[in-house]
């Protein structure tokens, strides 16, 4: 029987049998990987994960009050350099700065940079304590031996916006996740049990989630920050937060989930499984799950963006997480005064990161989308 | 009878992940005003996509051998269709001289909007009619394809008709620009065969009435037998064999042609055997050297057949086949 | 054949409820309305009719995939005996070891997501009738080997594989349970010509192999004339003819039949005209014409036909009619 004949000698063998036995989770990553800007998103995605992960090593200093910089408020960036006046060196260097106040400069604190100075950039210095991991270390990726080095420059409490901001990916990506994993838990039971059954089961369960659905945030967050009582600590509101998120962002995923079931539910190989005799939970687990697991994987990716998003909106109202617990809508809240704008548009620094970060969900999740259309290469 | 339409060493490939898939390769046949055409073949024959050649509605990632030349035989003058550059020189092709019916009715009628409003809108692209000129062609046209009630009809959605009607409506809204070609892609599988026949015997009513040219597309012989004058047989891409329906279905000369003919379970001899061709069609990924039927052919004349293209030799008058039996220099051997 | 039938429906009815109508009866649409057959063990049953017969539904209705709403369907093997309306929980899981079905869309019914390996044993893993990893493997081997898929076949997934090939996987997760009864719904129709002969042949192979006794489903009565030895004919959910195939196929007693019959396209392009053309369309299921259903389209439908459903008579050895003119019309050919 001619079913196995490779006449073409350009087609490579070992090609074809990958092909033939590869997995659907296999042929996605394969789709996936041919599209450059997905591919793009996904590095730079990992890359930022990793560095909100261990933020605490990469940067310098303390995000809180502790590690403020107190002689350098509103200080501009400073950026390492190579050579000036006196020389060039190997080593990167900064200038020192000082401060000071006089009858000269009308009693205000005046920083000066003293050229003359240099400050070398020292690497895996020890630096202030901090926590990764359930471990205490102290050492740092670099910083100067005296002194401070402000790769964003400093606000306006002097605390440094580089060490800030990565702090901040990492707070935004963790609410984030928590987040999505409320959002999805919920999600999966509800507009699983509504897929799944259909039926007046499927009619009442969809009024419910339309309700929840057209709650408007904005006011609802405004009501719960006022109920939310001063004692509790920073860790306790960042939860607090999360799990409101989840709360209001599940209805989206739940529909979602029920559309998939409603289409999966009716393909004839879980009919075949049924006529086996399959129970539910198997149908369930072995058939419509995986079927779209692709699928759920991309909707859970693009609501990353939104839950970073919704919480940055709400912390720069004043309505989310607070100091010391920081992120970038924390960090936006001083950016509305005029002399920000003006005179120390360094604040703006985090909020490339920010962009960056979200046009990376969105480029991974749009290449997941394209690469998983699972009968895109199986139809006649 | 004129000339309609010549095809020429139509070679198409499409650009895929997977590589570059010969989907047509070096088919040539004309077609006359009045005459119908059937294309035959089985998945993978390429005969859809030949016939979307013909209005280059195949998709972006197609790509024409250089030798392709169609030539379509308008009364202004011959059109090259494959030296038509942009959407608006195509109309000429596309609906207007040209008509195309598909094969699942429900899928070529846009659901929200009526099916009268869908044929008006055909006719007002490509007549100078005005909307109520239109509206009257079009309720005559689906009193003419045999739909009762018509201008009840006219004003009714894709839905509310049955799948026959539905296909009617589409030969009407195809044959409403008075086509001089109509291509027609498995016009008659997705329905019922008293359905069917209806169907078939009004495309018969309609060329004798119209005189235009039908390419008829499909896998099922018994449909040819009854609509065609002559057949072209394609298999994997290619054409094997081409000749009058009497000769070919009768008289098949090509192996292929005479493996489905055996396969087909008829009606006269209930008692007899199924016949299958032996193996599967080759995937269009690994297309066969030399005689791309070779592979399942049960009259292989030698080495020549898996290392040689065999071309199109006569087998009768009007009737040839590309088999290397019927290679002079082979059968001297 | 022993004298029991292994499966009958007897007087079945199937009834889909309709939306609407808080007062007076409830509607309904009736896809299967009181159908009785009996399929005898051993034999290779034929169940033909156009869209909106109700043979899928039949078919289904017979493996408890329909809900029965009137009449029975009995189930006697010789093991054990079931009354399919009011089986339990526990003899349907028995039953389903039993009586299986082959689908018709050979890319819907194989999971996208498992390994060819994984698809068949899928019946034994659910049903519990191996209790180790290596006996199912030996039984999936053994299947498959049946169905020609080798070792290489069952490491693959689906989309790797041809429809007919796909067609064999789905056949080899039918039998791989052991059971008695197969409902092969449309299981050849998307299928290449070429290739349906072939799955045609392994399905006879394996039924005199296996002493299985099938239900063919199939709108295709070219198909049927050639594989099965009985043959129901419905129309619009009620039986209009039964018989032995050949008894059918020679001198049908029903207008239906005999319209059917010669609707399908012959192959002799002389033999153009034969066809005899019904008129209209099938009625839908959800407004069913009263008295006989056919009597919308019959050329010879009477007075009669028009206020009163005709009941099933026999016609000879096996074979029963639906028809109030069938004696008359019979002495007339």
């Amino acid at each position: 029987m001619a079913e196995k004949n490779i006449y073409d000698p350009s087609v490579d063998q070992l090609a074809k049998d990958a092909y033939f036995t590869a997995s659907q989770g296999q042929l996605i990553w394969t789709r996936f990987k041919k599209q450059k800007a997905a591919m793009v998103g996904a590095w730079v995605l990992i890359f930022l994960i990793l560095s909100g992960i261990f933020a605490p090593f990469l940067t310098p200093y303390d995000p809180t009050i502790a590690g403020r910089d107190k002689d350098y408020l509103n200080g501009a960036p400073t950026m390492p350099r190579f050579c000036d006046d006196n020389g060039c060196s190997l080593r990167p260097f900064i200038y020192a700065v000082e401060r000071e106040r006089s009858i000269q400069t009308n009693f205000r604190w005046v920083t000066t940079i003293n050229t003359d100075e240099r400050k070398y950039v020292q690497f895996f210095v020890q630096g202030s304590e901090y926590e990764l991991f359930f471990m205490t270390f102290q050492t740092r990726l670099f910083g100067v031996d005296e002194g401070f080095i402000h790769l964003f420059g400093t606000d306006s409490t002097g605390k440094d916006i580089f060490s800030r901001t990565f702090h901040a990916i990492n707070t935004s990506l963790a609410v984030g996740t928590i987040g999505v994993f409320i959002a999805f838990v919920l999600a999966l039971v509800i507009g699983g049990i509504s897929g799944f059954y259909g039926g007046w089961v499927d009619s009442f369960i969809q009024m419910v989630t339309d309700a929840v659905r057209t709650i408007p945030a904005i006011p609802l967050f405004m009501a719960l920050a006022a109920f939310i009582p001063d004692t509790w600590s920073a860790e306790e509101r960042f939860f607090f937060i999360s799990i409101i998120l989840g709360f209001i962002g599940w209805p989206t995923l739940a529909r979602r989930v029920r559309t998939h079931l409603l289409t999966e539910r009716n393909q004839e190989y879980v009919l075949a499984a049924q006529l086996c005799g399959a129970s539910n939970g198997h149908v369930i687990g072995k058939h419509l799950l995986p079927s779209f697991t692709s699928y759920i994987i991309v909707d859970l990716v693009i609501s990353f963006p939104y839950m970073v998003l919704s919480e940055t909106a709400l912390s720069f109202i004043g309505l989310g997480l607070k100091d010391p617990v920081n992120s970038l809508g924390v960090m936006l809240q001083n950016v509305t005064s005029a002399d920000v704008l003006l005179n120390y548009q360094w604040y703006f620094i985090p909020v490339i990161f920010f962009i960056i970060l979200v046009m990376a969900f969105v480029f991974v999740g749009d290449g997941l989308r394209d690469a998983a259309d699972p009968y895109g290469d199986t139809k006649k | 009878m004129s000339r309609l339409i010549d095809v020429e060493n139509l070679t198409l490939q499409f650009d895929t992940d997977e590589g570059r898939i010969t989907a047509v390769d070096n088919v040539s046949f004309s077609l006359e005003a009045g005459e119908v055409m059937g294309l035959v073949g089985e998945s993978g024959s390429g005969k859809s996509v030949t016939a979307k050649s013909l209005m280059k509605l195949n998709p972006g990632n197609a790509v024409y051998g250089p030798d392709t030349k169609i030539t379509l035989h308008l009364e202004d003058g011959p059109v090259d269709v494959m030296a038509l550059q942009n959407d608006r020189e195509m109309k000429i092709v596309r609906g207007g001289s040209v008509s195309l019916i598909f094969q699942e009715p429900m899928a070529s009628f846009a659901p929200a909007i009526s099916i009268g409003d869908q044929m008006v809108e055909q006719l007002l692209i490509h007549t100078s009619f005005s909307k109520a000129q239109a509206k009257e062609v079009s309720v005559e046209m689906l009193d003419r394809v045999g739909i009762s009630d018509p201008s009840t009809r006219f004003g009714q959605y894709a839905f509310e008709l049955s799948g026959g009607m539905r296909q009617r409506a589409m030969i009407a809204m195809a044959l409403s620009t008075k086509p001089k070609l109509l291509i027609a892609d498995e016009p008659t599988t997705a329905l019922d065969v008293t359905i069917q026949a209806q169907v078939i015997d009004l495309m018969k009513d309609l060329v004798a009435e119209f005189g235009m040219g039908i390419i008829f597309i499909t896998h099922d012989l018994g449909v040819i037998a009854q609509t065609a004058d002559k057949v072209a047989v394609m298999y994997l891409g290619r054409l094997v064999e081409q000749g009058s329906v009497r000769d070919v279905i009768r008289r098949p000369a090509h192996p292929y042609t005479r493996g489905l003919l055996a396969a087909l379970p008829t009606l006269d001899d209930i008692d007899a055997p199924l016949t299958p061709i032996p193996g599967d069609i080759p995937s269009p990924l690994e297309r066969p050297p030399g005689c791309v039927y070779h592979t399942r052919c049960e009259e292989v004349v030698g080495p020549v057949c898996s290392a040689r293209v065999p071309a199109l030799l006569q087998v009768a008058p009007d009737h040839t086949a590309a088999c290397h039996i019927y290679d002079p220099a082979e059968a001297a051997e | 054949m022993t004298d029991t039938p292994l499966i009958t429906a007897q007087n079945l009815s199937v009834h889909y409820p309709l939306r609407g109508g808080l007062i007076g009866p409830k509607p309904y649409v009736g896809a299967v309305e009181n159908v009785t057959i009996e399929i005898a063990a051993g034999s290779f049953f034929g169940l033909v009719g156009e869209s909106g017969s109700g043979k899928t539904t039949l078919g289904r209705a017979m493996l408890r995939a329909a809900p029965i709403t009137k009449g029975d369907v009995v189930f006697d093997d010789g093991e054990v005996a079931y009354s399919l309306k009011n089986l339990g929980k526990k003899d349907l899981k028995d039953y389903r070891k039993r009586a299986q079905l082959i689908f018709q869309d050979p890319y819907a019914a194989l999971s996208p997501r498992m390994t060819v390996r994984d698809i068949i044993a899928e019946p034994l893993e659910v049903m519990g009738l191996t209790s180790s990893r290596a006996q199912t493997d030996a039984r999936v081997r053994e299947i498959a080997g049946k169905c020609r898929l080798n070792v290489e076949h069952l490491r693959r997934f689906p989309h790797a594989f041809s429809g007919g090939q796909r067609q064999r996987i789905s056949i080899a997760r039918a039998l791989v349970s052991g059971p008695k009864f197969i409902v092969a719904d449309e299981s050849v129709a998307a299928l290449d010509v070429s290739i349906q002969a072939d799955v045609l042949n392994l399905l006879k192979a394996i039924q005199q192999e296996m002493g299985l006794t099938f239900l063919f489903i199939s709108h295709d009565l070219s198909v049927v004339a050639h594989v099965c030895d009985h043959v129901a004919v419905m129309y619009l959910g009620r039986l209009v003819e039964t018989a032995p195939t050949r008894a059918l196929f020679s001198a049908p007693r029903h207008p239906y039949t005999k319209a059917l019959l010669s609707a399908i396209p012959s192959l002799d392009p002389d033999d153009r005209g034969r066809a005899q053309k019904l008129e209209g369309e099938i009625p839908s299921p959800t407004n069913p014409p009263p008295g006989c259903k056919f009597q919308t389209r019959c050329p010879q439908a009477i007075e009669r036909c028009l206020v009163e459903e005709p009941v099933l008579e026999a016609a000879g050895p096996e074979h029963k009619v639906a028809c109030h003119r069938w004696e008359e019309l019979f002495a007339q050919a």
